[in-house]
């Protein structure tokens, strides 16, 4: 089993052991936090220099996103070494087929759907076996949808480690299936709640608006007796953790794990 | 600019038509699905009022629209199904084609894919749910044959502006009033309607239900500080248990600047919702989708003529936090 380290800052790097034989890096929630171009350089001279894969991890994006992720998919390509990047947007998928066709693409978590939110555990007991198995299962489980992302090259998707558990024995061999651990995303907003806290007078403002980067200041953890277990907030993105690791990893199914030191935001 | 109008029975299309509705969505759950899927929907309404509930009715809904002219697209628009659902859902697929609807509103590429595979000939719209946030994205799916695609709520005007300048020969729809959901409803993994409404904790959108909030702020080195209640950053974090996303969220003051970008329809969300209450949202909006389209008028007088009459449809004075696109207020 593979084990990676995704890091979201170049000041993570003190996280680095010698079990990780490959190296997340980037941003998933936010176009905002999409690395500069220099520090994807120096993380991708690291993990050459070490003789570690590279995933870059790439946001849903407008098209003021694209315009920043360019800079960034041309500073890894010109390391002239083979590069993974996570889509969590359709659009990135199609600039990378159409310009970046030497990186080797792989659907993101945002784009893989499975129902995560805790409030499921509370009854998925009594729910009959059709629920059950929608609830653990996924769109992989549909051979038209593996030949879908085959067809374009996709021939990896990451998985959150939901609390309700994960089947993936019926999908497709060929996709090969990454876990994340412990920090399960939940949901991401763009009236991001962490954008001007500081000011009072934004107090009721949601929508689109500037930011100084406060996700980077505060974490919230939000509890309610619905949910097994807190809600964890930071900036744009909601997240739970799971360090229990799903008992369908036996199967086989997945064949990487992605370690998060922090929340990747 | 069309109105893309709910339906829930043949016998609101009259009256919505008159009030300015140029095309419908609606879905279909019955008893085969809800049987078998009774905390899923097929089509991101939980069981219930907002569905159609035989084909029959749906066929003389769409006999009824066609011919007034209008359209009627069929919500597929789950973020995905699995296997096991697809015997279930080509029923109502096929059902949906024989009652005569003009699209299928989706949303997961398994599903797509699916059509595809299998030559269905319908055209498709792409649900809000796909989250197309950019023109290139616009593009994949322009590629898979869409016709019609729902941007996310969560794009400035000047966001939607930018898009929709990058593309052509695909219709645009974005929203303009009721729902205006906190998160991304494509990336939005929290499952609702978990249970009936007498259990509220569980039917309730999750987003939306009172938290215990506690704060920290993180230090490069050493302990994170705790927030005290009382801190701002910590009230903040407790705005969704404070504000209901249906508490009459409105972006009409954006149709002026829709109508001059090209967008081909803006979709008020209300599957569910009493005729009167879809009847004066689409007769709020038409209304002032014809003021917009008038030559030569002056934006800033839209903009106070659509807030007037806000006030006035609705008893409410314009919020910033039920205002689609609050960067007008």
């Amino acid at each position: 089993m593979e084990q990676a380290l995704y890091i979201t800052r170049i000041e993570q790097l003190e996280y680095m052991r010698d079990n990780f034989t490959r190296m997340y890096f980037g941003a998933e929630f936010c176009e905002r936090l999409i690395p500069n171009p220099d520090d994807v350089s120096r993380i991708a001279v690291f993990a050459c220099e070490r003789g570690l894969g590279l995933t870059l991890m790439t946001p849903y994006v407008t098209d003021a996103g694209l315009e920043r992720l360019v800079p960034v998919l041309d500073a890894v390509h010109a390391q002239s070494m083979p590069v993974e990047v996570v889509f969590n947007d359709w659009g990135v998928l199609h600039l990378l087929r159409h310009d970046y066709p030497g990186f080797v693409p792989v659907m993101g978590r945002l784009l893989n759907k499975t129902k995560r939110g805790p409030r499921i555990m509370n009854i998925i007991d009594q729910l009959p076996g059709t629920c059950r198995d929608y609830f653990e299962s996924c769109v992989l489980s549909v051979g038209a949808a593996c030949d879908f992302l085959k067809h374009r090259s996709v021939r990896r998707v990451e998985f959150d480690n939901q609390l309700q558990g994960i089947r993936l024995v019926t999908t497709d061999p060929e996709i090969a299936k990454s876990l994340y651990v412990p920090y399960v995303f939940v949901s991401t907003t763009r009236y991001c709640l962490s954008a001007g806290c500081d000011d009072p007078d934004r107090m009721d403002y949601v929508g689109v608006q500037d930011c100084s980067r406060e996700c980077r200041d505060y974490v919230f953890q939000l509890d309610n007796p619905v949910m097994r277990v807190p809600l964890l907030r930071r900036g744009n993105a909601v997240f739970y953790v799971n360090d229990r690791m799903p008992e369908t990893i036996a199967d086989g199914c997945f064949d990487r794990i992605v370690v998060q030191p922090e929340m990747p935001v | 600019m069309k109105v893309l109008s709910p339906l829930d029975s043949a016998a609101e299309v009259e009256l919505l038509a008159d009030a300015g509705a140029g095309e419908f969505y609606c879905g279909l759950l019955d008893e085969r699905w809800h049987d078998r899927y009774p905390v899923m929907s097929i089509n991101r309404r939980p069981a219930g009022k907002g569905h159609f509930r035989t084909f029959s009715d749906l066929r003389e809904a769409v006999d009824r629209a066609h011919g007034l002219g209008l359209p009627v697209f069929f919500t597929l628009n789950e973020h995905y199904y699995t296997a096991g659902q697809y015997e279930l859902l080509w029923f109502y697929i096929d059902g949906a084609l024989e009652a005569g609807i003009d699209a299928f509103i989706v949303t997961d590429f398994g599903l797509i894919a699916s059509l595809q595979e299998r030559n269905y000939r319908m055209p498709l719209h792409c649900s809000t749910g796909t989250t197309v946030f950019n023109s290139r994205s616009v593009h994949f799916f322009m590629e898979l044959g869409v016709v019609n695609i729902t941007l996310p709520r969560h794009l400035s005007v000047a966001e939607l502006g930018c898009l929709s300048s990058h593309v052509s020969g695909v219709g645009l729809t974005v929203f303009i009033l009721n729902s205006r959901c906190v998160n991304v409803d494509g990336f939005c993994t929290f499952q609702h309607g978990l249970a009936g409404r007498e259990i509220p904790p569980m039917y309730r959108n999750a987003c939306m239900l009172p938290f215990q909030v506690s704060g920290f702020r993180m230090h490069e080195r050493g302990q994170p500080a705790v927030l005290t209640q009382e801190a701002c950053q910590v009230r903040r974090q407790k705005l969704w248990e404070r504000v209901h996303v249906d508490d009459y969220p409105c972006g009409a003051c954006a149709l002026y600047d829709l109508h001059r970008m090209g967008i081909g329809s803006v979709k008020i969300v209300g599957r569910g919702n009493p005729l009167e209450r879809k009847h004066s949202d689409v007769r709020f909006i038409s209304s002032l989708i014809e003021r917009a389209a008038e030559a030569g008028g002056d934006r800033d007088e839209f903009l106070r003529h659509a807030r007037g009459l806000y006030a006035q449809t609705y008893e409410r004075t314009c919020r910033p936090f039920m205002c689609y696109y609050p960067e007008l207020l």
